[in-house]
């Protein structure tokens, strides 16, 4: 049996862990939401946050908030033009799901090729070292970056769905999530929602790589890899449910620091790929437990006739 | 003149890729991205038969083929009730997977690959050679998808493709035809695979990620999908004009990003300027 400690370890540092992830899933599953866009062009936003913190931080030595700063700034403004200069040229022309899913794709591995072009291929880090100072709290290491993560989650985590619930621009983004044809009939304005959804994307994946970046090293290929994540947490979590997805991102990162009791670190990546497949081939549209606890319709829906 | 020749062979391996997938997204409207993972069985397949026995390089690359049409098989079964963006992730899934079982495993070289791949062709005109099968057998899967694609089983791919439901209701089975069309389309990627193997002599799981899906599917796509003529532009153009970066004698370090930055580039240019494909007609009321 192993020590009750040891499994108390792994499921704090899984918890810190999955706050990148956490971050990562959210900003993917809101765009998916709000745009219906499998975005991963934020592979290329993560990038470009990364390495923008980087370069200031180490090479022009700015101070660490003008360098956060920074980076949320430039990846918010190439969010922005991508949206206006490509993705809504896109969606004007009806092009197929097949032409947006190239775009941003080719976009994030275009922006990989340039940062690999300005900063090689070695793994780097937003600070010199990666090593935090740590407690010991009942028996269980505590570091400073594991509280950093797990606070700067939850407060985004806390905005985000302020924004949404409690402001006139996060409820226009719902309304043109249900159907932007019919927001806009209202006067809600959909290239509006489509801006702001980018923008909060942008702030998420800024943090959330600075949380990973300060914690392991980044390669240009690497964002590639941690948007593929995000993918199936948004997956796993269903497809319109941004929280359920954050808390999907935190199962598997639970999943996955759990399975090295049982098996190898390296096949730890396999086990992701596994849930996606089986996920997807038996739940395509999210795993029912997720629906669990959510209030019934008081009145029995209208019955809508064959064909709509 | 033996750079020409692996140019020539990289041409010729993407222009079966490339008309292999095609068949699959272009003809039959079956939304996979998993197409490099059964290049990468049929290469790998070829690669270790060659290396581990004595069996001649063509049963080698007929099991890679195998190989591949199996696995795919296998894929079609499980996900091909799925289907549009969630067939593209499902497929996306099985092949990271799959890769990352070949990482794993130590008997295919894990990261590093295999690079022990046994000479079959030797001399000055080992390369020339090459070409010539490469070329040939490129001509041969090209030829066979225009031949069955024109006939009336190319007329029911495409009939499923455009509307499933009426195609179902005229008697036809959906199913059976998506698993045929599948099968060549792979077993072809397979095939490619093995040519790749035996001609280059050195395969690692990194060669078969996601940029190798986008890869064939932007060759397929800026090319004109669903046409004949447009994965072979499609590959020619993409593979071509990237590798002119050669002669201008840069450092090493910079050829590669150089190459993928004017690849990635003229993607994005043909995307928004020729979105219906270099090959491929404007159709009225038709999305691109």
């Amino acid at each position: 049996m192993t020590d009750p400690v040891i499994l108390l370890q792994i499921l704090w540092t899984g918890i810190a862990m999955s706050s990148y992830f956490v971050l990562f899933t959210v900003a993917f599953a809101l765009t998916l939401k709000v745009e219906k866009l499998w975005n991963f062009a934020q592979a290329g936003l993560m990038g470009i946050a990364f390495y923008t913190m980087f370069y200031t931080l180490n090479a022009a030595h700015w101070p660490p908030w003008l360098g956060v700063t920074a980076a949320v700034v430039l990846t918010a403004a190439v969010s922005i033009a991508v949206e206006v200069w490509a993705i809504a040229v896109l969606r004007r022309r009806h092009s197929s799901g097949l032409i947006f899913f190239i775009f941003t794709l080719i976009f994030s591995q275009l922006v990989a090729f340039v940062l690999t072009l300005m900063f090689g291929t070695e793994p780097e880090t937003i600070f010199p070292s990666v090593m935090s100072p740590v407690r010991i709290v009942g028996g269980v290491a505590v570091s400073d970056w594991d509280l950093q993560a797990v606070g700067v989650t939850l407060v985004l985590l806390a905005l985000l769905y302020g924004l949404i619930r409690y402001t006139r621009d996060g409820q226009f983004m719902l309304a043109v999530a249900d159907n932007d044809k019919l927001a806009e009939i209202y006067g809600i304005s959909a290239k509006r929602a489509y801006l702001l959804s980018g923008i909060v994307a942008a702030v998420l994946i800024c943090a959330g790589i600075y949380l990973y970046g300060t914690r392991a090293g980044v390669t240009p290929d690497v964002p590639i890899g941690l948007t593929l994540t995000a993918v199936i947490a948004t997956l796993v979590g269903g497809l319109g449910r941004i929280f359920s997805a954050a808390i999907a991102a935190v199962g598997l990162a639970l999943l996955q620091s759990f399975s090295i009791l049982f098996i190898p670190a390296k096949w730890q990546a396999l086990l992701l790929y596994f849930v996606l497949f089986f996920a997807l081939v038996l739940f395509p549209r999210g795993i029912p437990v997720w629906r669990i606890g959510r209030p019934k319709p008081l009145a029995p829906m209208p019955v809508t006739q064959a064909g709509e | 003149m033996e750079y020409l020749a692996s140019a020539g062979m990289l041409i010729g391996i993407y222009i079966i890729l490339a008309a292999s997938y095609n068949l699959i997204i272009g003809y039959g409207g079956l939304n996979t991205i998993a197409h490099p993972i059964f290049f990468a069985l049929g290469a790998y397949t070829a690669a270790l038969l060659g290396i581990g026995t004595t069996l001649p390089s063509v049963v080698c690359v007929l099991a890679g083929i195998g190989v591949a049409v199996v696995a795919s098989v296998a894929l079609a079964v499980t996900t091909l009730r799925i289907e549009g963006d969630y067939l593209l992730i499902a497929s996306l899934g099985f092949q990271l997977g799959l890769l990352q079982l070949v990482n794993n495993f130590e008997f295919t070289g894990g990261p590093a690959g295999l690079s022990n791949i046994p000479v079959t062709i030797t001399g000055p005109g080992r390369g020339w050679l090459y070409l010539l099968i490469c070329a040939v057998l490129a001509v041969v899967v090209v030829w066979l998808i225009w031949r069955a694609m024109a006939g009336p089983f190319g007329r029911a791919v495409r009939a499923m493709r455009d509307d499933e439901l009426a195609c179902a209701a005229l008697g036809r089975s959906l199913f059976t035809m998506k698993i045929v069309i599948f099968a060549f389309g792979c077993g072809a990627a397979g095939l490619a695979g093995g040519l790749y193997a035996y001609y280059f002599q050195y395969i690692s799981p990194e060669q078969f990620n996601v940029a190798q899906s986008a890869t064939i599917l932007t060759m397929v796509v800026l090319g004109g999908i669903g046409t004949t003529w447009g994965p072979l532009v499609g590959a020619f153009v993409l593979v071509a004009l990237p590798q002119a970066i050669t002669f201008m004698q840069l450092p090493t370090s910079l050829v590669g990003p150089l190459q993928g930055i004017i690849f990635t580039v003229l993607v994005i240019l043909f995307l928004f300027l020729r979105p219906y494909g270099l090959v491929g007609k404007r159709e009225a009321g038709v999305a691109h």
